[in-house]
């Protein structure tokens, strides 16, 4: 029978896999004199199990611009941790169909709710600038949301005194990882109150407090 | 108090529930330990794991095996003997609870409670029992094996719906009084199969719980019915009630359960007050914010409390959340066994 691991600190889970036989998925950090790694792992042994997890890997890798240790560990190029961000890049991943091809996001996407079209500017050194290209009374509204939604999603901080300029606290760029983020940048909220409700599920209410 | 040899975890649990000497606080699961992870360890997901005893006994037992618990509780949800009664049941999926449709009662008056011939054969209860009965047979020496049966007031919001349930005892106390003496006899059928089985303990939850009862109407609808449960119950009955409990503790305290598992609701210091030693208390190792959400060290802080108040056994609050981590559960162990050897007992 597989054994209980230390590998590490679990920092986001998929509780029902809906690719694979409804195995649950956890994302574990690690950190040793090398950095800061993530394991993808399950306690699931059903066979077949390990082509799912290394598609979920790969599909890390690429949504993520993660690179993968002779262990089979993720790392960011930095070596840094990014511990928000790296959960929503796994959480993106599980989601993924395995039949389809895994493209990287471009640092652009369209904002349903003003129509304009948001850019990200890679200004260097782990700095962006959110812009906006069309017209819409609500264009600078928008941008600083967005930047705000990014912060959020990613942990990166404001450049002070700036609306549309944030950045990583790691000082390198991540155009995989802020590409992804910046497709859910603009529902951010629908995508914290969402995941804060898959949260929430599977814990036992009393009789009382039951909805039923 | 220590004892001069290392107790099995079985003697140190029954030993707590008669607030006799032990070697170390014992870590105690009352209720469900079961997440998804473990259920992938052995492969026994929910809902299977409810309603097959293999799956039941395999995924319950890796809270000894895989988490170092000293109690192995196969009774995972609240509504096995419901499910028997006839009450509809949403059995939901892998990561979540199955629960009873409580908007679809299936009675509203004392007079139509029955317990159908078949209540102890039905496939939900008899799971629990064919469970019980397996770990009993490949851990019953060193291990504590605790059963459940559930009270007659949550047989009541489950069978009459909460809403009309807590209506009728404003409305008609006598026929409250009533439905809950019919009731009660389900409860022992359950608890007396369970023990026939091999449990060594039974956990009892009523769910009169502090968000809708007060410690009064739990004093003139419940005391007595439980101090009868004690009576023709013969092993520890392990009493649940979830929230803030501790206006009812001294009542619970008078009812001759062996323990009390309490919320964390209630701090261990005033419970510890409010049952005078007349009850074990066991539990309050909160589950959202501290087991689900933080970390081993919170968890371990909640635990020294408890022991630095005296608390005879350790354990989660209630029926832990399915998503909580491995890592999290085994820090409650962990941190028991870090006390003791910081040399206090």
């Amino acid at each position: 029978m597989k054994k209980i691991l230390d590998i590490g600190k679990r920092i986001e889970l998929v509780p029902l896999d809906l690719y694979f036989e409804n195995i649950s998925i956890a994302l574990y950090s690690q950190k040793d004199e090398q950095g800061s790694f993530y394991l993808v792992h399950t306690y699931s042994q059903i066979p077949g199990v390990g082509k799912r997890i290394n598609t979920v890997i790969n599909a890390m890798k690429n949504l993520g611009g993660m690179e993968q240790d002779n262990m089979g560990r993720l790392r960011f190029p930095c070596k840094n941790a990014h511990n928000l961000a790296v959960k929503r890049v796994f959480l993106e991943a599980c989601k993924v169909d395995p039949t389809e091809k895994v493209t990287k996001r471009p640092l652009t996407t369209l904002d349903k709710k003003s129509g304009l079209q948001i850019n990200l500017l890679r200004s260097g050194n782990g700095e962006y600038q959110v812009t906006a290209i069309g017209e819409s009374r609500e264009k600078e509204r928008r941008i600083s949301f967005i930047a705000g939604g990014l912060m959020k999603l990613g942990e990166l901080d404001e450049v002070i005194g700036s609306l549309d300029r944030i950045f990583f606290p790691c000082s390198s760029n991540h155009d995989e990882m802020i590409g992804l983020l910046l497709l859910r940048a603009p529902n951010v909220r629908a995508i914290l109150r969402d995941q804060a409700t898959v949260a929430g599920r599977g814990v036992l209410a009393a009789p009382s407090q039951q909805d039923l | 108090m220590k004892t001069e040899r290392s107790m099995t975890s079985r003697e140190r649990v029954l030993a707590a529930l008669e607030r006799a000497p032990v070697d170390r606080t014992p870590v105690c699961n009352p209720t469900s330990i079961a997440t998804v992870e473990l259920m992938d360890l052995v492969n026994a997901p929910f809902p299977n794991a409810n309603r097959d005893p293999e799956l039941m006994a395999r995924l319950a037992a890796t809270g000894y095996t895989e988490l170092g618990f000293d109690s192995i509780m196969p009774v995972f949800s609240i509504i096995q003997e419901s499910s028997a009664l006839g009450c509809k049941i949403q059995w939901e999926q892998k990561d979540n609870w199955p629960t009873v449709k409580m908007s679809e009662p299936i009675w509203t008056e004392a007079d139509d409670i029955t317990i159908p011939s078949n209540f102890l054969t039905h496939s939900d209860t008899k799971c629990v029992l064919e469970a019980i009965r397996l770990l009993k047979k490949e851990y019953g020496d060193e291990v504590a094996i605790i059963g459940k049966t559930m009270g007659p007031w949550s047989l009541g919001y489950h069978c009459f719906g909460v809403e009309p349930f807590l209506l009728m005892s404003l409305d008609d106390p006598g026929k409250t009084h009533l439905a809950l003496d019919r009731m009660k006899e389900a409860t022992i059928e359950f608890g007396i199969a369970q023990i026939e089985a091999g449990a060594d303990a039974l956990t009892l939850p009523d769910h009169a719980t502090g968000d809708l009862v007060s410690g009064e109407y739990y004093k003139r609808f419940l005391r007595d019915l439980h101090i009868e449960l004690t009576e023709r119950l013969p092993i520890p009955l392990i009493m649940h009630i979830c929230g803030r409990t501790v206006d009812r503790m001294g009542f619970i305290a008078e009812t001759g359960c062996a323990a009390f598992h309490y919320d964390s609701k209630n701090k261990p210091l005033e419970s510890m007050e409010a049952v005078e030693g007349k009850i074990s208390l066991v539990g309050n190792i909160n589950n959202p914010e501290t087991l689900f959400a933080r970390g081993p060290e919170e968890i371990t802080k909640e635990v020294f409390g408890n022991l630095e108040h005296g608390i005879h056994m350790v354990g989660p609050e209630c029926a832990i959340p399915l998503q909580t981590s491995i890592e999290n559960l085994k820090a409650i162990p962990a941190a028991v066994k870090d006390w003791h050897r910081s040399g206090s007992i």
